[in-house]
């Protein structure tokens, strides 16, 4: 069964149409990119996953639960969509560190705060804080970053800073883990280390939505890729067919740029 | 709370705009006379002429009680005063003395009422009495047109004089009230200073207090000021802060009294105290306490 | 001179009261503007706009006009125009005026400066916290607020230095603060009179208050310096 299935997603800001009748769904473990211009939709369309936005119409099924249907407007509470929120983790371009927390408060943070929700928190608080420690430690070791982990933002370089961002989503395991164009803020010599950390991750399986611009990274480790344009899923498939056997004219036309450059 | 009161605050404000700002001007002594005019000849007790009619209907309720009353309900009459010696002053143990203050005393001993003391701005002393904040003025105040219109004053009891303050070492220049032309003056604003240097034509500047007004002089940044002479024999000349100023001409002479709320039954309670301490003595021995013996009227 | 020496100790001692009625009124309107600036920040920013609206206006007509009148407003105006003295004509109810006065008056301008500090924390921060699961008042207490308080702190620092100054304006009140203390001396009290040197003595008193503060809140500065 799929862990994802988006269902006629539709979305508009104003007077403008920025989703227009989405549907895609994503199996346990794969990892699907999104490709397409600059306001082709990808990031709203990311956005309406994570409930920063709210689509217009259009259902959100994750592990077979209905997260989102527009048929069914009851006005959701502030505590559901956070329940609901979960299932997703979200790597933003520009990382949003939270520059007074250190790297490994930063990945701490949250867990501890859901943390103090349950019944034998304050029993075991020293205990749970413990285990969430050691959990952020594992996290932050895995992205290379056992040496900075007492460092704040601001003294981390744009790469090591995305890397903190990608153990703080990863602390809360998520079914899914959304990067919006995680490298796009980054310098070119530092993009590859995160892109390596991505790498590993979808080697041991992890459910990823990538909305991104390199090509090279989407073509190798993806096992899906989406081609949006205008707010249409144009093209979709394995990164063989999309890439290299593109029904449309404008997904070549796109693609040509990034291959001849 | 807090927001009520910003409601209200906003909607006051808004009365007091439609209404031309009546209210506001309340606080200027200057403007009072010729605003206190009609509610001083309707002989109704209200609160003050102008704020009843800057607002509705509803506010002039709680005033049909007599003034004295309403002090004997609340068991104290409260003095508004400024720190001005041999009137009202206080000793060093902090106390409120002086001839007003032993008197104020001794009148709400009368009444069977606490005294309080509290001091206040001068210039806001209409607004003080009106605003109930305080229930009378007893403070060597000169019954001047102004201050019996709006307010309801006592009969006198001490006379003033208002006298001229010159650097001592010109003294002799200005002997007499024509060689005061050309000076310029600080005078108290709405003073009895005030009233003679304006009506003498003289040029002058108006100061908060009577003792800026000396502060000007000394300073050099006035050439001479105008005060009450039961003042100028405490704070000027040998002796004093103020050694080297000295008083020369009295513009006028002038008699104190004390000011109630417009149509307080009060005033009149307080002529019969003030014929009773005279006759039995007790002011004079008070008076003599503090000097000013000689200045006070008799009952 | 010599004589100052001999009026020294008494005019001290009354500065002393005077200064201990400046402090009390500066302490007490910092401890109620503070709190009450953040829940007018909040109503101004409100997406429910009538409060908006009226969170705005309130503020346009606080800073709007002179704290001077507001004083006398919220002084007289219960006894004048309702013919209530709620405050009392004693020391005790002046205070209590001059500090919802004060408390008021610093609260919108302290509001503005929330306003600016809140927005200028970055949106994302607030995304970042959403998609982590927190509510939104874990999100204000644990991720804007510090924020906040880091941008501004300059700001604020400037204005409670203007408020150490401003309390002396609550004389038109007859509020006993150190000015009114020093100027006693000109008229005459404790047998001292005549006196002009006390009330420019007073400027010490500010001077070295404000110099503490601007040391704590100079450390203060320096100790969110930590982060960016």
């Amino acid at each position: 069964m799929a862990i994802l299935e988006v269902e006629h997603i539709c979305k508009s800001f104003e007077k403008t149409e920025v989703l227009k009748d989405i549907s895609f769904s994503l199996e346990e473990g794969q990892v699907l990119s999104i490709i397409g211009s600059s306001g082709s939709g990808k990031t709203t369309l990311l956005r309406c996953l994570n409930f920063l936005e709210r689509p217009d119409s259009g259902v959100i099924r994750v592990c077979g639960e209905t997260l989102y249907d527009s048929r069914n407007p009851s006005p959701m509470q502030e505590s559901e969509i956070r329940k609901k929120r979960l299932h997703f983790g979200l790597v933003f371009q520009s990382f949003n560190l939270f520059p007074q927390y250190t790297a490994l408060e930063n990945v701490m943070l949250a867990k501890e705060l859901l943390a103090r929700e349950q019944p034998d928190y304050k029993a075991r608080k020293k205990e749970i804080q413990g285990e969430i420690r050691t959990l952020a430690e594992e996290f932050l070791r895995q992205m290379g970053l056992s040496d900075r982990m007492g460092s704040y933002p601001h003294q981390l370089s744009g790469g090591q800073c995305q890397r903190v961002a990608i153990a703080r989503a990863l602390a809360l395991k998520p079914d899914i883990l959304c990067f919006d164009e995680p490298t796009s803020a980054l310098d070119p010599e530092l993009t590859g280390e995160v892109l390596r950390v991505m790498k590993e991750l979808a080697d041991q399986k992890t459910t990823m939505i990538i909305v991104t611009h390199e090509m090279a990274f989407a073509r190798d480790v993806a096992s899906h890729v989406i081609f949006m344009d205008d707010g249409y899923i144009l093209e979709q498939g394995t990164p063989k067919q999309v890439f290299e056997h593109s029904h449309e004219e404008r997904t070549r036309q796109f693609l040509s740029r990034f291959t001849q450059g | 709370m807090k927001k009520l009161i910003a409601v209200m605050l906003a909607g006051v404000m808004t009365a007091a705009m439609v209404t031309g700002c009546g209210g506001n001007n309340d606080g200027t002594p200057a403007d009072a006379p010729a605003e206190t005019e009609a509610p001083a000849a309707d002989e109704a007790q209200t609160e003050e002429g102008e704020s009843t009619d800057a607002v509705s209907e509803e506010t002039e309720v709680a005033s049909e009680e007599s003034d004295m009353a309403y002090v004997k309900d609340k068991g104290t009459l409260v003095v508004g005063i400024t720190d001005f010696e041999p009137m009202d002053y206080k000793d060093e143990s902090g106390n409120w003395i002086g001839f007003d203050a032993d008197m104020a005393t001794a009148f709400a001993e009368s009444l069977g009422v606490a005294v309080e003391f509290v001091e206040i701005n001068w210039d806001s002393k209409i607004m003080e009495l009106d605003g109930k904040t305080i229930d009378c003025v007893w403070n060597g105040m000169t019954l001047t047109d102004e201050v019996k219109s709006s307010m309801e004053c006592s009969n006198a009891y001490c006379n003033n004089a208002q006298i001229v303050i010159v650097p001592a070492d010109k003294a002799e220049q200005y002997q007499d009230i024509d060689s005061l032309s050309g000076l310029n003056f600080a005078v108290e604003g709405g003073s009895a200073g005030e009233e003679q240097v304006s009506s003498l034509g003289l040029d002058f500047t108006e100061v908060t207090a009577q003792s800026d007004a000396l502060m000007e002089v000394a300073a050099g940044t006035s050439d001479a000021a105008v005060i009450d002479s039961l003042m100028a024999a405490a704070m000027v000349g040998e002796g004093t802060g103020y050694a080297n100023l000295t008083y020369t001409v009295g513009l006028n002479s002038e008699e104190y009294g004390v000011g109630f709320r417009k149509g307080s039954d009060l005033a009149a309670a307080l002529n019969e105290f003030f014929v009773s301490a005279y006759a039995d003595g007790s002011m004079e021995t008070i008076a003599e306490t503090y000097g000013v013996q000689a200045a006070i009227i008799a009952q | 001179m010599e004589l100052i020496l001999e009026q020294m100790p008494i005019v001290i001692q009354s500065l002393n009261v005077g200064f201990l009625q400046t402090l009390k009124l500066f302490f007490v309107t910092l401890l109620g503007a503070v709190p009450l600036g953040l829940i007018i920040a909040f109503g101004s920013m409100s997406r429910f706009r009538p409060l908006g609206y009226l969170t705005k206006v309130v503020v346009w007509i606080i800073r709007g006009t002179p704290l001077m009148i507001q004083l006398l407003i919220i002084y007289y105006f219960p006894g004048l125009v309702f013919g209530k003295p709620i405050w009392g004509g004693g020391e005790a109810g002046r205070f209590v005026a001059a500090s919802v006065s004060f408390i008021f008056n610093y609260a919108c301008y302290f509001s503005e400066i929330y306003r600016g500090g809140i927005q200028s924390v970055p949106v994302g921060q607030e995304e970042a916290g959403l998609v982590l699961g927190m509510t939104r008042s874990q999100i204000f207490f644990k991720i804007t607020l510090l924020q906040m308080i880091k941008r501004i702190v300059p700001p604020m620092s400037n204005e409670i230095i203007t408020l150490v100054k401003d309390t002396s304006l609550a004389r038109i009140i007859a509020l006993q603060e150190i000015i009114w203390a020093g100027q006693a001396f000109m008229k005459g009290s404790q047998g001292i009179s005549g006196a002009i040197w006390p009330m420019f003595f007073t400027a010490i008193y500010y001077l070295i208050f404000s110099g503490v503060l601007t040391v704590l809140l100079g450390r203060l500065e320096k100790k969110l310096d930590y982060f960016r």
